[in-house]
């Protein structure tokens, strides 16, 4: 599964409801990387319609916020945060509805 | 202390320490703004009336549908036949449950012009809307007069809600420094709602309402918390150092963008064509695909890179990339923006 410097890190990814028909329907899919950035590229790579739903010009959408286990990455190192294995990410988008 | 007979109907509330005399006196004594009082609305003033504050502000710019009452708990059937608006219908309604608490409905749609006067004289602004560009404003607004606020959201079986106190906790803007462009978010029009969740969301909407209001500020919640009632996930987002970071536009740079107009819509009418242009800024362009798939159930749609049509109701929506709309089948402004806001969102 690991590919690069051999460092196998399994990070789940919590997708949301509105961006489940890019991944088949799934809730969490299991990514390998180093950093968040890491993560969501494989994710993106394995769902490639997914990439334009999440980044603009390379950046996190402003309306999603990424959550590391429960941290939001903008005080941690934004996208640079390192996760390691078993770490979970949560991508929340502002819900406009009430 | 002798117990006040008039504080009687609260005494179940009251016996809960968090309240108690104090506390109740405390809520008789606030006036409360609520911004929109649709699903999320009506359990918020249904809660503050029973609860016992002061003064309650309902503003509104819509009408009951029948596709309303599945979830907007203080509507019924006669007041879709009466054709009330909501504000009116809510207050009539809230009259009957608690005829101590001063209500004061407002039928209009809530801009960057009245918005200052609809707040100023309120110790609370709750969330009861559907959209992003009236929550910015509720934002610049209350940042800037520095009053008490708290976000609430659902779409499906999803909710969130954050509470705001300006100069303490991070405001809207530090958590979502922009909102979903114009059919870049669901809504519930376009993506449905059940109403256990907006019952549930709201709920700890008043909970933290009746915090601040009973002068309980340190017991509010400074996270993002997020359920999902369907797939049962709750969780709580620690947001608390998003305001340390010290570069939001809106409380740490005192820009107040929405209420300058440098943000958000403009509606134009066209004349004698019984239609209504809605403007919205956005960065890019629109994803016709995305929004063609979000609206095929709902109505006819069609588009090539120039436009994208869809009809619903007795409506026709002509969108081009640039956000813009133009909406025939009315002339009124406020409902074109409604119309908007409910199949394209933003």
């Amino acid at each position: 599964m690991s590919e690069g410097n051999g460092v196998d890190m399994a990070i789940k990814i919590q997708v949301p409801t509105p961006l489940r028909e890019h991944t088949q329907g799934k809730t969490t899919v299991e990514t390998s990387g180093t950093t968040v950035q890491a993560a969501l590229n494989d994710l993106c790579e394995k769902f490639p319609t997914l990439s334009a739903k999440i980044f603009d010009k390379g950046e996190v959408k402003p309306f999603l916020n990424i959550y590391l286990n429960d941290e939001d990455i903008r005080y941690l190192d934004s996208l640079a945060t390192a996760v390691k294995d078993g770490d979970e990410l949560s991508i929340i988008p502002a819900v406009a509805g009430g | 202390m002798t117990p006040d007979p008039s504080l009687e109907r609260y005494s179940r509330q009251m016996r809960f320490p968090g309240v108690g005399t104090e506390g109740q006196l405390r809520l008789r004594n606030s006036r409360v703004t609520l911004c929109g009082c649709g699903a999320l609305g009506t359990v918020l003033a249904n809660a503050l009336v029973r609860a016992g504050v002061g003064f309650l502000r309902i503003i509104d710019r819509d009408f009951i549908e029948t596709h309303n009452l599945q979830r907007q708990v203080l509507f019924d059937e006669a007041d879709v036949t009466a054709n009330l608006p909501k504000a009116e219908a809510a207050t009539r309604k809230l009259r009957l449950i608690n005829s101590e608490v001063t209500i004061e409905p407002v039928v209009a749609d809530i801009d960057r012009t009245n918005i200052i006067d609809l707040v100023k004289d309120a110790d609370l602004i709750l969330d009861g809307t559907d959209n992003f560009e009236v929550r910015y404003l509720i934002n610049d607004a209350a940042v800037k007069l520095g009053k008490p606020w708290v976000y609430g959201g659902c779409i499906g079986s999803h909710g969130q809600t954050m509470t705001i106190l300006p100069g303490d906790t991070p405001c809207l803007r530090c958590v979502i420094p922009a909102g979903p462009a114009p059919g870049e978010g669901a809504t519930c029009e376009t993506a449905g709602v059940l109403g256990p969740t907006v019952n549930i969301v709201a709920s700890y909407q008043a909970t933290e309402a009746i915090k601040i209001l009973t002068g309980h500020k340190e017991a509010i919640n400074r996270d993002l918390l997020y359920l999902d009632v369907w797939e049962n996930v709750f969780k709580k987002f620690s947001i608390a150092k998003l305001r340390e970071r010290g570069n939001c536009v809106c409380c740490q740079q005192g820009k107040f963008e929405w209420l300058e107009g440098q943000h958000g819509s403009q509606t134009t009418s066209l004349c004698g064509r019984n239609a209504v242009q809605v403007s919205h800024r956005v960065a890019g362009k629109l994803d016709f695909d995305g929004i063609a798939r979000q609206l095929g159930t709902l109505g006819q749609v069609s588009f090539n890179r120039f436009m994208l049509k869809f009809q619903v109701e007795e409506y026709e929506f002509t969108v081009f990339p640039d956000g813009r709309a133009i909406i025939k089948g009315t002339n009124d402004a406020d409902k074109a923006r409604t119309l908007y806001a409910k199949y394209i969102g933003h």
